[in-house]
């Protein structure tokens, strides 16, 4: 009873300070102080949202594209990080061949490669869901090799006295054992997606995106346009984080009880 | 036994590193990958000579400059990033209604990619310097202040009131209770901004950047199709960043990690 009352407490202590926020904002630049050639009100960024979003599905078909390249990178970054990962991890030497460059790879801006991409492909989707998945892969095999070496090595002998064999000892000693690490690789490539779809969509894009419609808006000085993009990018990277991999994390890791905290 | 460990990671890591290059230039040999779009390693070695021994304007070999930009701007955006989200951050962790305030604020924000911003920034200050520092700053500091924050609120009200209970005062506190006892999450802010920082300051050169910066130099070398600078400054991008995340490492040593408040972290 107590729990959806105490819900709405949070969200609306949450929204508070950014409604104070967007009244000043607003009351600044309806005032003139700030130039609102180069500061939109958020009245005008509102009624530009409604504006591309209604009437012609712009914004909705944009945000989709996006989406989509993200789904594809980092589907494909899953599909092959995991099962690579699992694989560099069971290898002793293979772990440790891997695990310096793997580190260093990772170090390197995503979006550095896409200058690259632009030589090899060209500009489109091909390179923009290519760097995605760069943004991502690095990350998913390197925290799913951690997880993996990281099983108690006393477990596993101890399901091998008790005769399991080797698809039961994967797959109920290994791969629950190095879940919380594969999860959090997960939860960050997302973060490390997001932000490469952004750049990418930049510097490769010609056929639409967010990061597109941002950059696009630059030629014009259309602000409004670009915070409007903002906006948009700020929401999708929350829900995505909070909503699809934090209810991820909730029904798996946490509910057996092997949360561990990250940033 | 934690030497033997070091040297054999640096073993490995050249094994491996050599097995790629080695494969990676016989390949190329083999025409099975084309040369002119992916260099060969000897090429990109060659790149980096070359780079290395033309000279700026100012007189430094060429790679220098560019690196030498790109490290400047990080160093400035990253101190005032640190400055800023530091005090904020504790701030926040001590008064719940400046917490309140801006912990929405930030969930927000934090998502955000750095370069995002970028475009409205330029038609703001336009290309160059102020563009790519505030667009960095912005990129470090929300990471730094987050963690910070959630340091201090992490702290235990108990050991604050042990300290009071025994007498100490404010400044007492803050420098023997909460600072030390938050120094595990404030590092791992320090370590994610630094991350953040870079990788958006190399960006943002690109966009953004004139004449001066890695991020410029890889950009620019797309236009004269010259992959093997692209490939040369990918190299670079790794070590330099290598280096800086060694010394941040090291100063992690230093401190907490020898009075026993590191924490466990995912990369």
């Amino acid at each position: 009873m107590v729990a959806p009352k105490l819900r709405l407490k949070k969200l609306l202590r949450f929204l508070f300070p950014i409604l104070v926020l967007l009244i000043l904002w607003e009351l600044l630049v309806d005032f003139k102080i700030l130039n609102p050639k180069l500061l939109p009100s958020p009245s005008n960024i509102a009624v530009t949202m409604y504006q591309l979003s209604i009437p012609n599905f712009l914004l909705i078909i944009y945000l989709l594209r996006s989406l989509y390249r993200l789904a594809i990178g980092y589907g494909i970054g899953i599909a092959i990080g995991i099962p690579l990962g699992i694989l560099m991890g069971t290898s002793k030497h293979l772990y440790k061949l891997v695990s310096p460059v793997l580190s260093m790879l990772i170090s390197i801006p995503t979006i550095a490669w896409v200058p690259l991409f632009l030589i090899i492909i060209g500009i489109g989707d091909e390179t923009i869901i290519l760097t995605i998945f760069l943004g991502c892969f690095f990350c998913i095999v390197y925290n799913t090799m951690h997880g993996v070496r990281s099983v108690n090595k006393e477990l596993i002998w101890a399901a091998k006295m008790t005769g399991a064999n080797r698809i039961t000892i994967f797959a109920k000693v290994i791969l629950p054992g190095a879940l919380v690490s594969i999860i959090t690789g997960l939860r960050l490539a997302i973060g490390y997606s997001w932000r490469a779809l952004v750049g990418a969509e930049m510097l490769a894009s010609i056929t639409g995106g967010i990061g597109f419609m941002i950059y696009a808006a630059r030629a014009t000085f259309a602000t409004n346009i670009m915070f409007t993009g903002l906006f948009i990018i700020a929401l999708g990277g929350l829900l995505i984080d909070r909503f699809i991999l934090g209810t991820v994390e909730k029904r798996t890791v946490e509910k057996w009880g092997m949360i561990r905290r990250i940033e | 036994m934690k030497l033997k460990e070091s040297i054999e990671t640096i073993i490995y890591f050249f094994i491996s590193i050599g097995i790629i290059l080695v494969g990676w230039e016989a390949f190329s040999r083999l025409n099975i990958l084309s040369p002119s779009l992916i260099s060969r390693p000897s090429e990109i070695f060659a790149v980096l000579y070359d780079l290395l021994s033309k000279t700026a304007p100012s007189g430094m070999p060429l790679l220098l400059a560019h690196i030498y930009s790109s490290l400047y701007r990080l160093l400035y955006a990253y101190l005032i990033a640190l400055a800023i989200g530091i005090g904020l951050g504790i701030l926040m962790g001590q008064n719940d209604k400046v917490y309140w305030f801006f912990e929405p604020l930030i969930t927000l924000a934090l998502p955000i990619p750095g370069i995002a911003w970028a475009p409205i920034f330029m038609v703001w200050l336009g290309f160059g310097d102020p563009t790519i520092l505030t667009v960095g700053v912005l990129a470090a500091f929300f990471p730094i202040v987050y963690n910070t924050a959630a340091g201090v609120r992490s702290i235990k009200k108990e050991l604050i009131w042990a300290a009071q209970s025994m007498g100490a005062d404010e400044k007492t506190i803050f420098f023997k209770v909460l600072l030390p006892a938050s120094l595990g999450y404030i590092f791992t802010g320090i370590k994610l901004g630094l991350a953040r920082g870079w990788r958006t300051i190399i960006a943002v050169e690109m966009i953004a950047g004139t004449l001066w910066g890695l991020g410029f130099m890889i950009y620019d070398a797309r236009e004269y199709l010259r992959p093997s600078i692209i490939y040369a400054g990918i190299i670079v991008l790794a070590v330099t960043y290598f280096v800086i995340e060694g010394l941040i490492k090291l100063l992690e040593k230093r401190t907490i990690e020898k009075w026993g408040m590191v924490r466990k972290e995912a990369i």
